[in-house]
């Protein structure tokens, strides 16, 4: 074969295992998000605990954190904590609404988990899963940062906590409400 | 205390692999035939030692000893025995070791075989098996051992996936496997003469059966998992395009080529380097499905648990073989510099080289599909999924293209074909395709791609028959006996040619099956109460009943339903939804009727507490043919590896 | 009076018993079929390639519902597509859609086919006129000790 083949081969191979081997490392199921930069869709549920219906309108200019959950996920056991911590740091402000959304659960183990391990903040269900289709959700936990103006500005699959806790309250939160620009790189 | 001695059998097989390299280097420094036979010992010992762990293990799981961690995992104390035997290699551990169990099989058949012809090759062979081997088993012992205890032992295992408790679905890995590993036999040859430097014709003879065997396991393991999809995974269909689908059908695809592409080197003694780099490409292609399958850089049905860190030490062992590999191919290829003697390009020379074109492009395609979402990713950060619309579009052109040429390689002449005897092969058979393109759209077929298909079919079909016709004719003339033992006597007398065109024959059949039951499938769901009823294509069918029954290890909610054609009542189905008790997975269970070569497929995908029940009955025309193919398609195989040795061979 | 009663009883029995008075004849409706067929199009996000019709997950149901709730509202398929592309991305489609970098796997078989036979065909050509053709004349005459040989030969 000539030097030209040659050559090709060799570097086929090279970015072959080169490719392999960053394939490695990575999640084949996580889907990246496009909706960044775009309008927060205003959806709406009854709460869980009250029954009463929640709507992302009421809470127009304020800074929203949607929080997906299920009574099922593991990790939102593992992020419940560290949620209500979160809670817990932006209660007072009065720009800052913090919102549960309970996915494809029934409503008795929506309810127990609650109860089960407290919480400080509103949940609305996801009835018929569009709540969910309309964020581009596909798992839970899933959690999304909404700013004054109604954008989506950062969502994060998988529990918050440890580095992505600080990650989310130090990085976009509190910036969002100070009217500063956020740092999505962690 | 089995299970140790299995452990303690394959850990001391690891060390023989070194010492089998080791002793056949010191075969080629000293020149002693002694080390030779030390190393071939040592391979011997291996597939004794990796026998006796391979038995520890489906001893472990007859006795349901659940303080064996891999038991536990994938089997359970109601596990019918039968499928306890299969759950050996129903995980990753058990099916490592399966795999490197069948090479030290074929390794030690393949060295004992040609041990008295192949003198000189022998140390280098062993070499190349031993160190296969030693990749493997390291992966084995230090990685994915599937001899690792439970403490404390749990009151039952987990059970075998249910999905895998299926009788297909048991044969279908050792086949596979098989043809992985057969096509190391070639490889393992390619590389001896790649090192030795002895680069005649003779491993290509030698191996040429060896080939064949192992492209007959790949294509009934393929063929195999198809079948299991399409009966256990209720969906009617027999191939998703999934990635480790994939895996296995890459190589089968380059194996293919390679298989036709040796013919060439046999008959007229070129394109040595292009066959040693098809049989590099194929066994790569095996070695990197695995990697795949089993690293969780792709996402799949069929991947195994995954782990970076087991799939950084699979990448650099199938790295290494393969950089090895080619690397002593180009640095071998520059003193094979033949000169290549074509006397023209419509000759049977040339129609192999694109064979092998449209081969590779179809493997290229694959893989690149397969890639393509990793390598998006990798650039963009972007995702996309690559699906099975994309290739089958992109797939049809080249099948068609392959299967054109299926029906003109054997019979244009070598070397040079005249126009004249290009007339007599092929005239009839392209009136024959367009025939039967003309009364299948009249019949009211008008679907491009069955008719394209229908063409390139009848063409080949008409070429093959033509031919065999011609041949027999002549036999029986010559022995004045009748046409049939004219048939007897050309096939006999050309049992390889011919049974290879009984394969041909088996593909064909196979590709109309594909045709039918994919473009011409029909589907249908409704919801219904016991005494309602639905129609599908020209059939009634008709819900009478709905009930509960147990198996040995599930529970299932069972539709009973009557299937009409008019008034007549051809059969009753009882698909069922199942839970099996152990891992409360469920299953959806089809029901099947064969009627004219194809099937009405019936599951019941819900059943809700209040009696309603949702039924997803398709209708697959000709199905029966995509089996019958495969059935054919070995049937030929079987034939070409037992014809009776001629003098030159 | 009785009779009555007992009428309207037996009537009440008949109307509130499980056993249905009429089998139905059960089909898809248009719609049913239109959903099938958009719904081949879409990923189930949650499997392993497959479609959110073949699927069994809870999320492919509900997106399934979705299509049927916006067919219904008259959305047409090209529009729903639209929007689950809109919340998941390219992903959501069985098949990379025809934009930007995508056309590479679109067009690249077809690319390397052609492109490959043009190259072999070049290159058996190349192949072809580098072969002498083989020797047309007539076999070359005898030397003498040759056709001595042959001629004693012919004649014991």
């Amino acid at each position: 074969m000539t030097k030209g083949w040659q050559l090709t081969l060799v570097l086929i191979l090279l970015g072959l295992f080169a490719l392999f081997y960053q394939g490695l490392w990575g999640d084949p199921r996580h889907i990246p998000t496009v909706l960044i930069g775009t309008d927060a869709p205003m959806v709406e549920g009854p709460d869980v605990e009250t029954g009463d219906m929640i709507s992302l309108e009421q809470f127009k200019g304020k800074v929203v954190l949607l929080n997906f959950w299920a009574s099922w996920c593991y990790e939102c056991k593992v992020e419940h904590e560290s949620v209500l911590q979160l809670h817990q740091l932006f209660k007072d402000d009065p720009n800052f609404v913090m919102l549960g959304v309970n996915y494809q659960d029934k409503l008795p183990d929506a309810q127990q988990y609650l109860k089960e391990y407290g919480t400080t903040f509103p949940h609305m269900r996801d009835l018929h899963g569009q709540i969910a289709i309309d964020y581009g959700v596909y798992g839970v936990p899933e959690t999304f940062v909404i700013d004054q103006e109604g954008k989506i500005r950062y969502k994060y699959v998988g529990p918050v906590t440890g580095h992505m806790y600080t990650t989310i309250t130090q990085n976009i939160i509190a910036p969002l409400l100070k009217d500063q620009p956020i740092n999505t790189k962690s | 205390m089995i299970i140790e001695i299995g452990h303690f059998s394959v850990i001391i097989a690891l060390v023989l692999s070194v010492f089998g390299m080791a002793s056949s280097a010191l075969a080629l420094k000293t020149r002693n035939p002694d080390w030779a036979r030390s190393g071939r010992m040592a391979l011997t010992l291996i597939f004794s030692l990796l026998s006796i762990g391979m038995l520890s293990l489906v001893y472990s799981f007859i006795v349901r000893d659940f303080s064996v961690l891999y038991v536990a995992n994938n089997s359970n104390s109601k596990l019918p025995f039968f499928y306890t035997v299969s759950a050996v290699w129903g995980g990753h551990e058990g099916s490592l070791l399966l795999w490197v169990f069948i090479l030290s099989v074929f390794s030690t058949l393949a060295v004992w075989l040609h041990w008295r012809t192949q003198p000189t090759i022998m140390p280098y062979l062993i070499a190349v098996e031993c160190a296969i081997i030693f990749g493997f088993l390291c992966l084995i012992v230090f990685l994915s051992s599937p001899f690792e205890r439970l403490l404390p032992v749990p009151l039952d295992g987990k059970d075998l996936n249910p999905l895998l408790q299926d009788p297909a679905m048991v044969m279908h890995p050792p086949m596979l496997y098989m043809g992985y590993v057969g096509f190391s036999i070639p490889f393992s040859f390619a590389m001896a003469a790649l090192f030795s430097g002895r680069l005649g014709e003779e491993w290509i003879k030698v191996t040429q059966r060896w080939t064949t065997f192992a492209w007959m396991c790949l294509t009934t393991g393929i063929l195999l998992g198809g079948y299991w999809a399409y009966y256990e995974l209720g969906w009617g269909g027999y191939w998703g395009w999934d990635p480790v689908e994939n895996a296995s059908f890459m190589p089968w695809l380059v194996g293919t080529a390679y298989l036709h592409s040796v013919l060439v080197q046999e008959k007229r003694k070129m394109f040595k380097v292009w066959n040693l780099f098809l049989i590099i490409v194929t066994f790569s292609l095996s070695l990197i499905g695995t990697f795949l399958v089993r690293s969780g850089v792709l996402t799949s049905v069929h991947s195994f648990a995954t782990d970076p860190e087991r799939g950084l030490y699979i990448l650099i062992f199938v790295g290494s073989v393969i950089g090895i590999a080619f690397g002593a191919l180009i640095l071998r290829s520059n003193k094979l510099k033949s000169q290549v003697e074509m006397d023209s390009l419509i000759s049977r020379e040339s129609i192999f080289l694109f064979n092998n074109l449209f081969f590779l492009v179809a493997a290229a395609t694959v893989f690149l599909g397969t890639l393509y979402p990793l390598i998006l990713e990798t650039l963009q950060g972007a995702k996309v999924t690559v699906g099975p619309p994309y290739y089958n579009a992109v797939f049809m052109p080249i099948a068609l293209g392959l299967l054109f040429l299926m029906g003109i390689g054997p019979y244009i002449p070598w070397r040079k074909a005249s126009v004249a005897s290009l007339k007599k092969s092929f005239s009839i058979p392209l009136l024959a395709g367009a025939v039967m393109v003309v009364v299948l759209a009249i019949t009211g077929i008008r679907n491009l791609y069955a008719l394209a298909g229908t063409y390139v079919v009848a063409f080949s079909g008409m070429a093959i028959v033509l031919d065999f016709g011609k041949v027999s004719q002549l036999y029986a003339q010559r022995n004045s006996s009748n046409i049939f033992k004219g048939c007897l006597s050309a096939f006999t007398a050309n049992q390889r040619r011919y049974a290879a065109m009984l394969t041909h024959i088996g593909v064909l059949v196979l590709v109309i099956g594909i045709i039918a039951s994919t473009i011409y499938q029909t589907e249908k769901v409704v919801s219904m109460q016991v005494g309602d009823e639905f129609t599908i294509a020209d059939y009634r069918i008709k819900l009478t009943e709905l009930h509960e029954v147990e198996g040995g290890n599930w529970k299932a909610e069972e539709g009973v339903f009557q299937v009409f054609d008019g008034a007549t009542l051809l059969t009753e189905l009882r698909p069922q939804k199942r839970i099996y008790n152990a891992t409360k997975t469920p299953t959806t269970e089809s029901a099947i009727y064969a009627i004219n070569m194809g099937h009405i497929f019936l599951t019941m995908p819900e059943v809700s507490p209040e009696g309603v029940a949702v039924a997803r009955g398709v209708i697959n025309p000709l199905i029966l043919w995509v089996w019958g193919g495969g059935i054919i398609m070995g049937l030929g195989v079987i034939l070409n590896i037992l014809r009776p040795r001629k003098k030159d061979e | 009076m009785r009779m009555s009663i007992r009428f309207t009883l037996i009537l009440l029995l008949i109307l509130t018993s499980p056993w249905p008075l009429l089998a139905e004849v059960q089909d898809e409706t248009a719609l049913d079929i239109q959903v099938r067929e958009i719904a081949k199009t879409l990923r189930c996000t949650v499997c392993q390639t497959e479609n959110i019709w073949e699927s069994g997950a809870p999320l492919a149901q509900q997106m399934r519902g979705v299509v049927r709730e916006r067919l219904k509202l008259g959305h047409s398929p090209e529009d729903i597509q639209e929007y689950f592309l809109s919340r998941y991305g390219d992903y959501i489609m069985m098949e990379p859609p025809k934009h930007g970098v995508n056309w590479l796997i679109w067009v690249g078989p077809f690319i390397l086919l052609l492109g490959g036979g043009l190259l072999l065909y070049k290159e058996v050509n190349g192949w072809v006129r580098g072969t002498p053709s083989p020797p047309a004349a007539a076999p070359p005459p005898l030397d003498e000790q040759a056709r001595q040989r042959l001629e004693r030969e012919l004649e014991s």
